[in-house]
């Protein structure tokens, strides 16, 4: 009786492993040098939602509703040769969120901090997302203004002259964007990525701090054995 | 959708909200829908089950009590129980979401739990096969030491 209960305690624990392990055998554990962590914040309505599906997705989402709490959204980047994984949290902008989702802002290399060009009070508010911004990451946090929806030119409520001066005051780094045509969507996230990359590389950014942002995975990866074994055999995984 | 259900919230935030949530206890004897509501929030991303469950217990609470919030709460719902693995009980909060509003992020969770809950079914499917089949085995090797005999 005993040993029927061995056996199908492994029968168990070889099901458990194939359907663990087989999905991530497709690929190879560490296909990306870094991990950044960016944030999206910005008030209600601004398009966080949309440019962060944009930019994952390559897709504008129309009729997009607010966000409850955080979205999550990853993609494998390219800088300098070396791949970069993007982890982006995107925050809710309404207010009942806006205290407890300043547990996001904690180890964020990048912030993306957003507005509505069409929408003054947005751009208004500006100044209170970028204390809470500065109060809880790191003095290396990149932090990347975007003025969304520049789409929707004949509704502007803010130029871009004054954005920018407020930018360049704060020193942050700034560009107007469409979630919804993907005008300058792509840009806004890599420039921040070769910012980030930049501090890395010039030694303001400190990898062993915890809280970074940023992560590095040595491009050999240290499982040789286990990559090894599973690559050649990646397309035969009957899972 | 597993960065989201594996985050886990920082302890001194959980803290400080759970604070707020027993200052107002004991110096109102009631609390804020706000209060309760970030509670709730911090506690079903904790990493202890019992807060998670406490939290889906201040969400069903919520829910009741302030209609205009509900689909934070029912979202929440989801949220807490898929992370609890409880996919049957999460299904049927995605189902009742989804009924009212179209929503990504709620499919997004609705196809996380659905495929988890299958996975489940396999397991068990094989594990029950797998049992069958050594018991099976085990009468066949005993009807055969019995005819040597």
């Amino acid at each position: 009786m005993n040993k029927m209960r061995s056996v199908v305690n492994k029968l168990h624990e070889r099901i458990d492993y194939l359907i663990e392990k087989c999905p991530n055998m497709t690929a190879a554990p560490y296909n990306y040098n870094y991990i950044f962590k960016y944030i999206i914040i910005g008030d209600m309505g601004v398009g966080k939602s949309c440019l962060l599906h944009q930019f994952t997705e390559k897709k504008f989402m129309a009729n997009c509703p607010h966000t409850i709490g955080v979205e999550f959204g990853t993609r494998i980047i390219e800088v300098d040769d070396k791949k970069i994984k993007l982890q982006i949290w995107d925050t809710a902008g309404q207010e009942r969120f806006r205290a407890v989702t300043r547990s996001y802002y904690r180890g964020a290399a990048g912030a993306l901090m957003v507005y509505d060009i069409t929408r003054r009070s947005t751009y208004n508010h500006l100044s209170s997302w970028l204390t809470d911004t500065r109060n809880l990451t790191n003095p290396s946090t990149v932090i990347f203004l975007i003025g969304n929806k520049s789409d929707l030119e004949s509704t502007r409520e803010v130029t871009y002259e004054e954005a920018k001066e407020f930018a360049d005051e704060n020193g942050l780094m700034f560009l107007e964007a469409s979630a919804m045509t993907g005008q300058n969507v792509e840009e806004a996230f890599l420039e921040t990525a070769r910012k980030i990359y930049q501090n890395i590389q010039e030694g303001r950014l400190d990898l062993n701090a915890s809280e970074s942002g940023v992560q590095h995975r040595p491009s050999q990866p240290s499982r040789t054995s286990l990559t090894n074994e599973a690559s050649p055999n990646r397309d035969q995984c009957s899972c | 959708m597993e960065e989201l259900l594996e985050e886990v919230v920082p302890s001194e935030d959980l803290q400080r909200f759970e604070r707020k949530y027993h200052r107002e206890l004991e110096s109102d004897g009631w609390i804020r829908i706000e209060t309760k509501f970030e509670y709730a929030f911090c506690l079903v991303r904790s990493r202890y089950t019992n807060d998670v469950k406490r939290g889906l217990m201040l969400f069903e609470n919520l829910a009741h009590e302030h209609p205009d919030g509900r689909r934070d709460y029912i979202y929440h719902l989801a949220f807490g129980n898929a992370r609890l693995k409880n996919y049957t009980e999460g299904l049927k909060y995605c189902r009742a979401f989804l009924e009212i509003e179209s929503n990504h992020q709620m499919n997004l969770l609705e196809a996380y739990m659905r495929k988890q809950s299958d996975r489940e079914i396999v397991k068990a499917m094989a594990l029950a096969g797998g049992t069958v089949l050594f018991m099976a085995l085990g009468l066949l090797g005993m009807g055969l030491a019995m005819v040597r005999k």
